[in-house]
């Protein structure tokens, strides 16, 4: 995804934030995230760790140097993304494709680690997997 | 000419903004669109047990959509609350001097830090039904009421023989319960709370003198309603009702839900150090 178009995707999915039911908040949020530091990333999904209370999966991003970086992001309770849709075996038949991922950075300054908001498979499907707090 | 592509923006950022349109169109008329979610019907009459008193059991939602709602779209806002606060407003708790007191000089931290879905202790009763994304199954045969909370796989059960309350009760999160039938309704007496846990997500503490009944009603077969009523004189000067809130069958499973491994407590004590210092011992 070029830069245009993920401003475009930021745009877009700023608006349909209004239109999400309202996530069931786990953890607090703003004690380990940053809500003001927020990005897009685009990789590829390399693996998932399924656990309560919140699963990881892990993204193989390239840099502004092209060096390719690992990125794990957090998502929803494994509850809450069964029932939205978006379940484990969701995440297994997209490991090795392209993946969009809007992820709030770790607050802490802890190296490639994010809280996932929005994301978006090879199949264009928009999936809120995450708290949205941008 | 433009590119495709800014083309293709635009007409993306057009679909978007007509999201945000009908939004505050929305909420200046009656809701007029279709929701791919939206409020469950009341269905036909309860199901009844054979000693002819309503059956509770069933997967309960805490929500009107009987399925559920978090990280959705296109879901109606109705259908993702337990109540209307416009149609059953609710009162907001009258706390005792001391216990205001208290509440108000929790730091913002201190206040993350009491809300069981940051510090992973049990929600306890009434919080269960007050504070609780997820959902409850409850198997219930002539005698006994089994509850079991999705929510860090917690159960409890409520014998419906009359046994009178300890005198002495041991503290549990659940309190110890009696119960008793005022005609559909059932009415669960509860004592003998532990005291770590919270009322509601806003401070709202408990102490020893707390007593909880809560009323169970199936008035159809896909709504629950559970009406709280919390008495604690030592933290506030009259009793608290919670408004009938209203919880709907679904069809799915049950689900494992652990809160393990928070690593989030370890920043958020940090934070509250912080703003104690800032405080400069002020309390």
């Amino acid at each position: 995804m070029n830069g245009r178009r993920a401003r475009c995707a930021v745009l877009v999915l700023g608006a349909l934030a209004a239109a999400v039911s309202h996530a069931a908040a786990h953890h607090s949020f703003a004690a380990e995230w940053d809500a003001r530091n927020c990005r897009d990333f685009t990789g590829v999904l390399t693996k998932i760790d399924w656990q309560n209370p919140h699963p990881y999966f892990f993204v193989d991003v390239k840099d502004a140097n092209g060096k390719v970086q690992s990125w794990s992001f957090q998502a929803y309770s494994p509850v809450t993304l069964r029932r939205n849709g978006t379940d484990r075996q969701v995440f297994l038949d997209h490991v090795g494709k392209d993946v969009w991922v809007r992820g709030c950075l770790a607050k802490n300054g802890k190296p490639n680690a994010a809280a996932a908001g929005t994301l978006k498979f090879s199949d264009g499907v928009l999936r809120q997997v995450g708290q949205i707090q941008d | 000419m433009r590119s495709s592509s800014s083309v293709h923006c635009m007409a993306a950022c057009a679909v978007a903004l007509s999201v945000i349109v009908t939004d505050a169109v929305r909420a200046q008329q009656p809701p007029p669109q279709k929701y791919e979610i939206g409020v469950m019907p009341p269905g036909g009459p309860p199901p009844r047990l054979a000693d002819g008193h309503v059956d509770f059991t069933g997967h309960w939602f805490p929500n009107g959509a009987g399925q559920g709602v978090s990280g959705r779209y296109g879901v109606d806002p109705a259908a993702t609350r337990q109540f209307d606060p416009k149609a059953t407003p609710e009162e907001p708790p009258v706390f005792q001097p001391w216990a205001l007191a208290k509440i108000k000089s929790m730091t913002p931290t201190e206040l993350e830090l009491s809300k069981s879905s940051v510090n992973c202790m049990p929600r306890g009763v009434p919080a269960i039904w007050l504070q609780n994304p997820y959902t409850t199954y409850m198997v219930h045969k002539p005698g006994l009421l089994v509850q079991l909370y999705e929510v860090l796989n917690n159960w409890r059960l409520i014998h419906l023989d009359g046994r009178p309350l300890p005198k002495d009760p041991e503290p549990f999160f659940h309190g110890n319960s009696t119960a008793r039938w005022d005609g559909d309704t059932l009415v669960v007496e509860s004592v003998g709370f532990d005291e770590r846990t919270y009322i509601q997500p806003n401070g709202w503490f408990h102490s020893d003198a707390l007593r909880v009944t809560e009323r169970y009603t199936r008035p159809s077969m896909n709504y629950l309603i559970v009406e709280v009523t919390v008495d604690d004189p030592k933290v506030l000067q009259k009793p608290w009702k919670s408004a009938p809130r209203r919880w709907t069958l679904g069809n799915g499973e049950i689900y494992e839900f652990y809160c393990t491994n928070n690593l989030e407590l370890e920043e958020l004590q940090k934070l509250r150090e912080k703003e104690l210092q800032e405080k400069g011992g002020q309390r």
